[in-house]
């Protein structure tokens, strides 16, 4: 019975918490999304209009989000039958917006972002994805 | 080419659908598979039961009885096993093993039957007894499951499906241990006329042994009076003493025409 319980609880709070902490990322998400709209990250390799750049340099952000109990759960039972595991995707779409995020708040002043890559790795001990995103940040010469 | 930014509308990296509806439905089909398996199973394990030889069950024993057999044999101990051997004396049909009992400390109020004729009293039990024919009826019953092989049919079936569950879940997965809990108790609650069984070839050794059965049923009365539970939580107790087996007890005895006579006092230092 104490099992049972023990189990419910960590549900519960893995359900409750996680739902609650994603619901505020992604709030965060979308108004620094916004924000920041003006500066464009692409994955193009050259620049898209020909202006005189005065600097170019490497800008890179990185996010770490880990998983709760639920998730975890959900995504084992999941592993047993096979299909989509829709409980991480949530988790990983968090980790590359927000390593996105990141490395444009790196690249500040920037007119454009170039040869914009995302990786991702997990973090195997805890449970959490790792996403590392990395561009050229271009100023042109004003 | 002018690139023109536009914030993402709808988000098609993450599914729409509820995790909470995909948690049920998936737990409901991994519920189902496992008590498949686990029905399946169980039928071998009835089957295999019965037919395992008494020198194979020798060599399962050392599993179990290995902690056990290196602790002294205390006074109460060598006194359990003089009753035991007067009982295994009078007995028929034993499958043919030195049968020998423990006593272990533990809350629980409880007798267990473990492969090799070993049979592992709790201080618990001992505590609650009165009288020696009390206990004597314990020990009949215990060796009662051994006649009937039930020992090994509910390990089995505990064993293999701790084995199923911690292939799917891990060792330590509280899912598991909670199943494994459960079920192993269900067993219990599944084995009412195993039980019944042991009951009524404990009764028939008692008198045997004693050329009466009082205290026959002085011990299981007392658990039943002390059980508070509702029935519907006798599937998560340990060990469930209804009124039924007492009845069932009772009704044996007068179709019989058992005699009750004085009976021994035990107390448990």
């Amino acid at each position: 019975m104490g099992d049972l319980i023990y189990l419910i609880i960590l549900i519960g709070i893995g359900y409750s918490v996680g739902t609650m902490v994603e619901k505020r990322h992604y709030k965060r998400i979308e108004q620094r999304e916004a924000e920041l709209l003006c500066l464009p990250a692409v994955s193009a390799k050259n620049l898209l209009e020909e202006k005189p750049v005065g600097e170019a340099r490497l800008v890179y952000g990185n996010a770490v989000i880990s998983t709760d109990y639920f998730k975890s759960l959900l995504a084992g039972l999941r592993n047993l039958v096979g299909g989509e595991v829709s409980a991480f995707e949530s988790l990983l779409d968090r980790a590359r917006r927000e390593a996105v995020l990141r490395m444009k708040a790196q690249a500040r002043g920037a007119d454009i972002i170039l040869n914009l890559r995302i990786e991702t790795c997990q973090i195997t001990m805890t449970g959490s994805v790792e996403a590392l995103a990395y561009g050229t940040a271009v100023y042109y010469k004003k | 080419m002018k690139f023109t930014p536009r914030a993402i509308k709808d988000n098609v990296n993450v599914s729409s659908s509820p995790p909470l509806k995909d948690f049920f439905k998936l737990t409901l089909k991994i519920l189902g598979l496992i008590l498949a398996v686990y029905i399946l199973l169980g039928f071998a394990v009835d089957f295999i039961a019965p037919r395992i030889s008494v020198n194979t069950e020798l060599k399962l024993s050392k599993v179990f009885v290995r902690d056990l057999k290196k602790a002294e044999r205390t006074q109460t101990e060598l006194q359990l096993q003089r009753i035991l051997e007067e009982l295994v004396k009078k007995s028929q049909g034993l499958p043919a093993f030195s049968y020998k009992v423990f006593v272990e400390d533990s809350k629980n109020v409880n007798a267990i039957a473990l492969p090799g004729g070993n049979i592992v009293v709790f201080s618990s039990l001992l505590k609650e007894v009165k009288s020696e024919n009390e206990l004597a009826m314990v020990l009949a019953h215990e060796l009662g499951h051994f006649y009937r092989r039930d020992h090994l049919r509910g390990l089995g079936r505990s064993l293999v499906f701790l084995l199923i569950s911690s292939a799917l879940f891990g060792n330590n997965n509280p899912a598991s241990k909670f199943l494994a809990n459960a079920v192993t108790n269900a067993e219990m609650r599944f084995s009412q006329t195993q039980e019944k069984a042991a009951d009524l070839y404990a009764l028939e050794l008692l008198n045997k042994t004693y050329g009466h059965v009082g205290g026959a049923v002085d011990f299981f009365e007392r658990m039943t009076s002390k059980q508070k539970l509702w029935p519907i939580f006798y599937i998560f107790a340990s060990h469930p003493y209804p009124k039924t087996r007492v009845n069932a007890l009772k009704k044996a005895i007068t179709t019989k025409g058992y005699a009750s006579r004085e009976k021994i006092n035990f107390k448990y230092p």
